[in-house]
């Protein structure tokens, strides 16, 4: 229910618009080059802009932390000492292959070929325990 | 796609709303031409954004306050402040003949002006616009309480600052 005052004030005319303010501005608008390439995503984005601008700013923040913070797992693997002594192994096993392989080559058999047989069982004592 | 015709049918039917209401809101002509030019532009530009409206006056009255609020944010407060006291206010109201109604007008204009600019718009499209207090919560994008504890905060303030006059003029 609207008061005499609101009434009252409801009623005093606001000024009129300019007259030639409509052909200057109807020609700016005209003139004005339209964003053809973005304007299927201006009006897929249109409901809502704030949010979609919003949403699009949190993911580059992420994405910038995620750079930028340190890569905890490769510092570790990089000032493990572990790395060093994998390597030293990893060296030894080759040298040793090489040292196989390169006694092979050279007609030597290696020390376990040069070692007899397992011999046969002896049954001896079985049998005297049986008879 | 919007042509040249429907720009000139939408500002044809809603650019003297949108006029008004950034007059009283930015109180300054040059602002309000820039704020309006600008708004057309915009809307020529991205025809997409007229499709499927449901209320052209009510969107373009929603683009017409963020303008406005984007040059606020602009200028500084100081700045905006010195260009309003270099340039003669042009009026707010039509001219009356009746003395009486002019100074009542003028009154009028000088306390909407004292009003923050939330206030004011709330007061502006509730009296002038006509709107309930859902429509223009939607154009100011706030909530219809919010719009509501506006209006009579500001009306409030009109009534005091014009009570000598309106009850002289009653």
């Amino acid at each position: 229910m609207k008061t005499e005052f609101e009434k009252q004030l409801e009623g005093q005319p606001l000024r009129e618009l300019p007259r030639e303010w409509r052909s200057k501005i109807l020609a700016a608008a005209s003139g004005a080059p339209r964003s053809m390439p973005a304007e299927w995503l201006s009006s897929w984005l249109w409901p809502h802009p704030r949010a979609w601008t919003g949403l699009a700013a949190a993911w580059i923040v992420i994405f910038l932390l995620h750079l930028t913070a340190p890569d905890e797992a490769g510092a570790a693997r990089n000032s493990s000492p572990m790395r060093f002594e994998s390597f030293a192994k990893m060296r030894e096993q080759t040298v040793l292959m090489a040292q196989l392989l390169g006694s092979l080559d050279d007609g030597d058999p290696p020390a376990a070929a040069t070692t007899a047989p397992p011999k046969p069982r002896s049954e001896g004592p079985r049998r005297q325990l049986i008879g | 796609m919007a042509s040249t015709p429907d720009i000139a049918r939408l500002y044809d039917e809603h650019a003297p709303a949108v006029f008004a209401f950034l007059e009283n809101l930015l109180r300054n002509e040059a602002d309000t031409r820039d704020v309006m030019q600008e708004l057309f532009i915009k809307v020529a530009r991205r025809p997409a954004m007229l499709k499927d409206l449901r209320d052209e006056r009510g969107f373009l009255l929603r683009l017409a306050h963020n303008l406005a609020i984007d040059l606020f944010r602009r200028r500084g407060a100081r700045e905006r402040q010195a260009a309003q006291l270099a340039l003669e206010p042009k009026p707010l109201f039509a001219a009356s003949a009746d003395a009486d109604e002019q100074v009542f007008r003028d009154k009028l204009a000088e306390a909407l002006g004292e009003l923050p600019a939330d206030q004011r718009a709330v007061v502006h499209l509730k009296l002038w616009e006509r709107l309930t207090f859902e429509a223009i919560a939607e154009i100011l994008e706030i909530p219809p309480n919010t719009a509501g504890s506006r209006y009579r905060y500001g009306l409030d303030k009109l009534r005091e600052r014009l009570r000598p006059i309106y009850d002289e003029i009653q």
